[in-house]
């Protein structure tokens, strides 16, 4: 299995929404719905306040609950890698994936009915490119590569840098990190 | 040949009744056709009709169908005594019960297909033809259990009903082992539901042990419940005898299924509030509220209010022996337990959302709308197969009729076999009083 990771660095990251709107126009999600967002999170008490930006998707987790709670087979891994795919033409609009997500990361299609989310842009990595969001990032805060490789960019910068992951708690082993 | 006729008789007394009787059924009709005029449009406009969101996916109809397979899986109180213990009472109403468990898991099947966003794509579920994803699907588990339960429960009583019309004594050694199948199927039913739910790490809410002994507990709260107003109810409007017994038992197993129910809500109102920990947020939401927002608040404090004062009327014992007071004690309980087990248990799993976000749910009108019509549903089929089965069982209905309609044509004056025993004796004897009274008039 090739382990794709994403590795957004919060330190350089302004917030700008770019990734939000490159997805839109790359997937052509409708309008009003969206496959990423970007996540304000305040701590401190002021004026000691510091802010941190998290541009947010789905982790294409390792171990994923959505694949699991899925019927019909219609959410499943692409080829042998970890990045995780909904096949609308089998998608009955169950919504088990949705309670089993802890990442509040797929969305209902209006009026279609299917689940769609993140699809790590499968159709730009299959052809060597990066993710929209990834190519898009003004400050080039965002980081897309393959985790088993030592020398990739995202493996070098996880062992240089102070990294987390979100929930790891869950046992979902999510492959979006953030540098702090 | 003689399935054929029993199948043609079994529905002939179906369409077969009073005034009272059509009018129940067209009333359920009526509901039925409401339900499914906004079913219509669900299918036409989508999900949109109804109240749930990205982030509130399961509702009102989830809430209904977590209920309903417990009211499935509570025939088995019913199915253990009469046929492991072979208590004689509890014999006469045991296929009222399988009846019951029928139109239960019929009409949570359907709350499912209601749900589903997209019903024409159920088709991938079936194995060989579409990707069936057993045994990783908790759903895919439901699918199982619920379809093997429904056909059991099917089959026994149609078994027993077959040889009844036939006027043969059924082979306990050939039923016997489904029933003891269909006893452990009951359990995995509703197990099997709870662990739907609690297998969602990222929900803590639901992500608790105590989740499946509870759905258990409360499921022998509410079904009993139903099971006794309904053996009234046949008692009352038929002339199928169904012994106090049976109720009796029914209202002790329900007495202490609720002592257990609330202890283990009070078991997790501890755990989750002694120290909370942001994993309480849920459980806070759903009793005091959170931020601001308490929708689910009333619900879940009517529901409890509701509860203790049917578990107060059932432990004392004098009470518990009144009619009255039993009953008002079965209608709280089988309403207190579709709020806990239903709104206050599906909806706040969801609130707040993973990202700590709160959208709050309240079901639309199409949703109550198309939740009445499933219901009516349930109530049609079980009204039918309850009609048959008393018929059968009342032996109205016989093979043998058919046979000697051109000597006697009179109805029962079936042939009445020697070896007869037990309760179909007992249905003998009293088909044989009718007559005799027939006679005399």
């Amino acid at each position: 299995m090739i382990h794709y990771a994403m590795v957004i660095d919060t330190v350089t990251c302004i917030g700008c929404g770019d990734c939000v709107i490159s997805c839109q126009t790359e997937n052509k999600v409708p309008i009003g719905l969206n496959r990423d967002w970007v996540v304000e999170a305040t701590r401190g008490t002021y004026p000691n306040l510091t802010t941190e930006f998290r541009s947010e998707r789905c982790n294409h987790c390792s171990h994923a609950t959505c694949v699991f709670a899925c019927p019909t087979g219609a959410s499943h891994y692409w080829q042998d890698t970890n990045i995780v795919l909904v096949d609308p033409g089998k998608c009955t609009g169950c919504k088990a994936c949705i309670a089993a997500c802890p990442y509040d990361a797929r969305l209902i299609m209006r009026p279609q009915g299917y689940i769609d989310k993140c699809t790590f842009c499968h159709h730009r990595v299959e052809q060597g490119q990066d993710p929209a969001c990834v190519s898009t990032c003004p400050t080039h805060c965002m980081h897309f590569g393959i985790l088993d490789d030592p020398k990739s960019q995202v493996s070098r910068l996880l062992s240089s840098r102070k990294y987390k992951s979100l929930m790891p708690e869950t046992g979902n082993e999510p492959n979006v990190y953030y540098l702090y | 040949m003689v399935l054929i006729r029993f199948l043609q008789d079994g529905l002939a007394e179906m369409l077969r009744g009073g005034r009272l009787y059509w009018g129940w059924i067209f009333f359920l009709l009526a509901l039925t056709a409401f339900g499914g005029w906004f079913y219509v449009g669900q299918l036409r406009h989508g999900m949109v009709v109804t109240g749930m969101s990205d982030q509130v996916s399961w509702g009102f109809y989830i809430a209904n169908f977590a209920f309903l397979v417990g009211i499935a899986a509570a025939a088995v109180l019913l199915v253990v005594p009469a046929y492991i213990f072979h208590r004689k009472d509890i014999k006469k109403a045991v296929l009222i019960g399988e009846g019951m468990a029928v139109a239960a898991v019929i009409t949570a099947i359907l709350f499912v297909v209601v749900d589903v966003a997209r019903p024409d794509r159920l088709w991938h579920l079936i194995p060989v033809i579409g990707k069936f994803n057993f045994p990783m699907s908790l759903l895919a588990w439901d699918v199982v259990v619920l379809n093997g339960y429904l056909i059991l429960n099917v089959a026994i009583p149609f078994y027993v009903l077959f040889s009844l019309y036939r006027d043969k004594e059924p082979n306990f050694r050939l039923y016997f082992p489904f029933v003891v199948l269909a006893i452990f199927w009951a359990i995995s039913i509703h197990t099997v539901t709870a662990f739907l739910f609690s297998a969602n790490s990222a929900r803590p809410f639901w992500h608790t042990a105590l989740l499946g002994p509870r759905f258990i507990a409360s499921a022998f709260v509410s079904g009993p419940a139903l099971i006794i107003i309904t053996l009234q109810i046949v008692r009352r409007f038929t002339a199928y005898h169904v012994d106090q017994g049976a109720i009796k038992t029914l209202a002790l197993i329900m007495t202490v299924a609720m002592q257990i129910n609330l202890f283990f809500v009070g078991a997790e109102l501890f755990t989750d509030f002694y120290n909370e920990s942001t994993h309480a947020a849920s459980i806070h939401y759903l009793f005091l509220g959170l931020g601001g927002f308490d929708a689910l608040r009333a619900w879940i404090w009517t529901a409890l209010a509701l509860n203790i004062i049917a578990v107060t009327i059932l432990m004392i014992n004098p009470l518990r022996e009144n009619m009255t007071f039993l009953n008002v004690a079965c209608v709280l309980g089988f309403i207190g337990i579709w709020i806990e087990k239903g709104m206050g248990l599906v909806i706040p799993g969801f609130i707040p959302t993973p990202l700590g976000e709160i959208f709050e749910y309240a079901p639309t009108f199409d949703e109550l709308a198309i939740s009445v019509g499933c219901w009516a549903i349930g109530f049609l089929v079980f009204t039918l197969l309850a009609k048959a089965t008393i018929a059968i069982e009342l032996g109205h209905i016989r093979y043998a009729h058919r046979t000697a309609r051109g000597a006697a044509p009179r109805r029962g004056a079936g042939v009445r076999p020697a070896h007869a025993t037990g309760v179909h004796k007992a249905a003998f004897q009293s088909i044989g009083a009718a007559q005799a009274k027939g006679d005399q008039s």
